[in-house]
């Protein structure tokens, strides 16, 4: 079982730095990436990453027209289908990429961790992973989607009240189970495939000299790879049709 | 422990991804979305500036077209006209220059009569008085003058229904 630095051991407030750190670090890329892309922008001569970027802009738009019921409702969600998608998939990419261990003596007690959450891991400390590969982030993500699509739907508060019950009252049961499965399918394919990467990692060599995880790795790591990358588009997909389904006011003329 | 639900890491990831989202969307996406929607706008009022141009372009050719056509006809008109008073004035001089030359025609043929009947006359009375002459010569000159006139005046007549 991987550790990771905890501020606020023992409290329920317990938080994993390198979650936190490298949603940073996530945002920071994408920062840096769109500020250089944009950095000449030209209306009329667009070229190399702007064209990318561009790309990427229309992609989210498509996305968001198709799930969304008005241009309205488009126009609301189109920034953070943008960001999102951008930020998973970097995130999601950022535990194949590489990852940051140290190694400590497990009898003592560093960074919030206790010498038998040490012991437990062996001494080794993640300082680098994908921020999604953690379900407590994940779910964060879901849940706030979740808020973001009641807060939408609370603008119409009557046709609110009216969908959990219209047509049929299982939408409740909908209220917990979409947001449990939106952040837990992201959570678990990433974690899944960067466990899986890690496992065979340290697999020792047969005989001491062969590689022979080598081809399994580097097939684990393309699957991974298509994996974070369709990840990252589910979960906005679905953050755009969750949000775009309590947008009621494009329903009326429905 | 990634396994583990906690509630810290749960509240800390929203306001991170809510301080990252707000500074990519402030800062990076807005001025994209903005570039994007004048691209568009600039687009659109290309298009319809465009399609005015065509229109207005469309409208001028036929205009032209139409003048084109009327200043053909007039010309057509013009020329027609022309030609019809050319005809006539051709024919008017003909005309005239018919009459003139039957004119000159007609007088030169009075004259010519009027110069015979001149000539015949003089030489009717040049005869009558030759004959005259020769008949008193041949009479031994015994006519007077009286006689001599009144021969005449017969040989002229009877000269002039022999004439005639």
């Amino acid at each position: 079982m991987p550790v990771f630095p905890t501020l606020f051991a023992g409290t329920i407030w317990q938080t994993n730095v390198t979650v936190i750190a490298t949603i940073f670090l996530t945002g920071l890329i994408i920062f840096v990436v769109l500020r250089v892309g944009l950095a000449r922008m030209d209306m009329r001569r667009p070229r190399g990453l702007q064209n990318l970027i561009e790309w990427a802009a229309e992609f989210a738009t498509n996305m968001a027209r198709e799930t969304m019921p008005t241009e309205q409702s488009v126009n609301f969600i189109l920034p953070l289908a943008f960001v999102m998608l951008l930020f998973l998939f970097v995130a999601n990419w950022l535990g194949l990429i590489m990852s940051i261990t140290v190694h400590f003596n497990p009898h003592m007690s560093v960074w919030g961790l206790s010498p038998s959450d040490l012991a437990g891991s062996k001494g080794d400390i993640e300082l680098f992973d994908s921020p999604t590969s953690n379900m407590s982030m994940a779910l964060a993500l879901a849940i706030m989607v979740w808020v973001i699509s009641h807060a939408r739907g609370l603008r119409h508060p009557k046709q609110w009240l009216r969908h959990f019950y219209s047509p049929s009252p299982l939408a409740v049961i909908e209220e917990i189970t979409n947001p449990l499965t939106h952040g837990m399918r992201l959570y678990g394919n990433i974690f899944a495939g960067e466990a899986l990467l890690g496992i065979m990692l340290r697999a020792p060599f047969a005989l001491h000299w062969i590689p022979w995880q080598l081809p399994l790795i580097v097939l684990w790591l393309f699957y991974s790879g298509f994996v974070a990358t369709i990840q990252a588009y589910v979960f906005s997909i679905l953050m755009c049709l969750y949000v775009g389904n309590k947008s009621f006011e494009g329903h009326a003329h429905h | 422990m990634g396994g583990v639900f906690q509630v810290g890491t749960f509240i800390f990831s929203i306001i991170s991804f809510l301080i990252v989202f707000f500074f990519i969307q402030r800062f990076a996406f807005k001025p994209l979305a903005k570039m994007l929607d004048q691209r568009r706008q600039h687009v659109e009022s290309q298009i319809t500036e465009a399609e005015k141009s065509r229109e207005e372009a469309a409208s001028l050719l036929a205009e032209q077209r139409q003048l084109l056509e009327e200043a053909r006809k007039e010309a057509k008109n013009l020329l027609d006209a022309a030609r019809v008073r050319a005809d006539e004035q051709a024919r008017e001089i003909l005309l005239k220059a018919e009459e003139e030359a039957s004119r000159i025609l007609e007088e030169n043929r009075q004259a010519i009569v009027r110069e015979r009947d001149e000539a015949l006359a003089a030489v009717t009375q040049r005869v009558a008085e030759l004959s005259v002459e020769l008949t008193a010569k041949l009479l031994h000159s015994h006519v007077s003058p009286e006689l001599h006139r009144e021969m005449v005046a017969e040989a002229e007549k009877r000269l002039g229904e022999l004439v005639c």
